[in-house]
């Protein structure tokens, strides 16, 4: 007879929590939680929906992303152990795993980065004169998603001006994660939307003989997955995966990045002093605003790790939020240390999964805060109104920044 | 001073060649070139080296001698 997972960290002896991450909070409140979580205990049973395993500190975080043989991405969502959706590459195991990623690599590797900052520069500083003039803006809304969805275009090859279609999509997507029904309505749509864009694009690309330079969707139409091109649905996933992945996580780190400048004044005068150290500033901030709260997986065997027996079928959730703030892994780790240096933190995950678009969200952060800062010094959050923030279903990001600034006239 | 990577370890966050980039470099994909290989460290190169090495989230750097 197989017990459940509920049953047997009773005979472990492991802390137990019913807690649902999801809920929207008062904006910080995710990491004051992982924070108080990790200090308490290094593993939870949490008996939210079917129950699920939480390990909340560095080593053991590291451990899973470091052990894919045991922990599957087939979910990756621990309240939701058998998903109706897998998304490519994101929840494929290995062997397959690498095959996909080595087809988009190239896209997103430093060298295609490298080659594709001007223009990314130029479109930054295009949003940021546009609304300087103003004195005002909401700037999670105005700015954080519309610039990574422009300079994300602009390396697969579209043309940066479908932000305008882009940007409600991916708004009505990610706020979905509510609950509500009519946020449910609207993010089914903005899904259709996405992949009929690409269902389109894919339509007026397949007859080319050749691929078309700097085209993403028009080369994963000649790609060879082994020996056989990709199929329509893997093509239509990937293009709609980058889409989920890459936009609203960049706005959301942009978003806690500018609520911390903008209340630290004199982090703000030494960057303005300083640009040199923007990079290290965006590490920084990667893992001390860590906007995914946790990561899922399930297990593929039945194992001990760090100290419970895990069995097949289980699910657990790496806390990475709490991870890159553990005192165990890093000096001064409550601190956001301006000039850290040695910064090993797991903000992209690590193992083979480790973010796509790595490289291309550290360049647009850094160009984020370069171009901001050259024309907008000195600026603070308008209003007294408490920010809030989407919870951890999805990835945390502030609902609203509102900023103020002085226009010199 | 030897600086080794490990290939297995090794998932090209780009972090070492952004930390020491008059000793490392990127490929293609965006992997360090000596992913599975080892290099003699310079002597005006062995901070970098440990910046590199301190700073990889696989830890697939380890430096010897």
């Amino acid at each position: 007879m197989t017990s459940t997972a509920g049953e047997r960290q009773a005979i472990q002896g492991c802390p137990v929590i019913h807690q649902d991450f999801a809920p929207p909070q008062a904006a910080g409140c995710h990491w004051a939680m992982a924070d108080e979580l990790r200090e308490a205990s290094p593993v939870f049973f949490n008996t939210f929906a079917q129950g699920y395993w939480v390990f909340t500190r560095h080593e053991a975080v590291r451990d899973i992303y470091k052990t894919p043989e045991l922990f599957s991405s087939e979910s990756i969502t621990p309240w939701q152990p058998d998903p109706i959706y897998r998304f490519v590459p994101t929840q494929i195991d290995a062997p397959d795993h690498i095959k996909y990623r080595r087809i988009v690599n190239p896209w997103f590797s430093p060298r295609a980065i490298e080659a594709a900052e001007p223009r990314m520069r130029e479109l930054c500083r295009r949003l940021v004169e546009d609304v300087a003039p103003q004195g005002e803006c909401d700037v999670v809304v105005e700015f954080a998603l519309r610039f990574p969805t422009e300079a994300f275009l602009s390396v697969i090859g579209i043309d940066p001006s479908d932000a305008d279609l882009f940007v409600p999509w991916v708004e009505d997507f990610f706020r979905g994660f509510g609950g509500d029904s009519d946020g449910l309505e609207a993010m089914a749509k903005a899904l259709d939307g996405i992949r009929e864009y690409w269902v389109a694009a894919i339509a007026e690309r397949r007859e080319d003989a050749v691929p078309r330079e700097g085209d993403l969707a028009s080369h994963l139409l000649h790609a060879r997955f082994d020996d056989r091109p990709l199929t329509d649905a893997e093509l239509l996933d990937m293009l709609t995966v980058l889409v989920l992945a890459g936009l609203d996580t960049t706005r959301a780190t942009l978003g806690y990045l500018f609520r911390h400048l903008a209340t630290h004044p004199e982090h703000r005068r030494r960057l303005v002093a300083e640009p040199e150290l923007i990079p290290a500033v965006v590490e920084e901030a990667l893992r001390y605003y860590t906007i995914v709260f946790g990561d899922g997986r399930k297990v593929t065997r039945d194992a001990e790790f760090h100290g419970v027996q895990l069995k097949r079928g289980d699910m657990v959730y790496a806390l990475v939020s709490g991870a890159n703030r553990d005192p165990r892994a890093y000096e001064r780790a409550d601190e956001f240390v301006l000039d850290r240096r040695r910064n090993q933190h797991m903000g992209f995950a690590n193992g083979p999964h480790r973010c796509l678009g790595a490289h291309l969200a550290r360049r647009e952060l850094q160009l984020a805060v370069q171009e901001w800062l050259r024309v907008i010094p000195d600026f603070s959050i308008d209003g007294s109104a408490e920010l809030s923030e989407r919870g951890g279903g999805a990835m945390m990001t502030l609902t609203s920044l509102p900023l103020r600034w002085e226009v010199a006239s | 001073v030897r600086l080794t990577v490990d290939g297995a370890s090794c998932m090209g966050h780009g972090r070492c060649y952004a930390m020491a980039p008059d000793l490392l470099s990127y490929d293609d994909e965006g992997y360090v070139t000596i992913r599975d290989g080892s290099i003699d460290v310079p002597a005006g190169q062995v901070e970098a080296a440990q910046d590199a090495a301190g700073t990889c989230p696989e830890q697939a750097i380890t430096l010897t001698g």
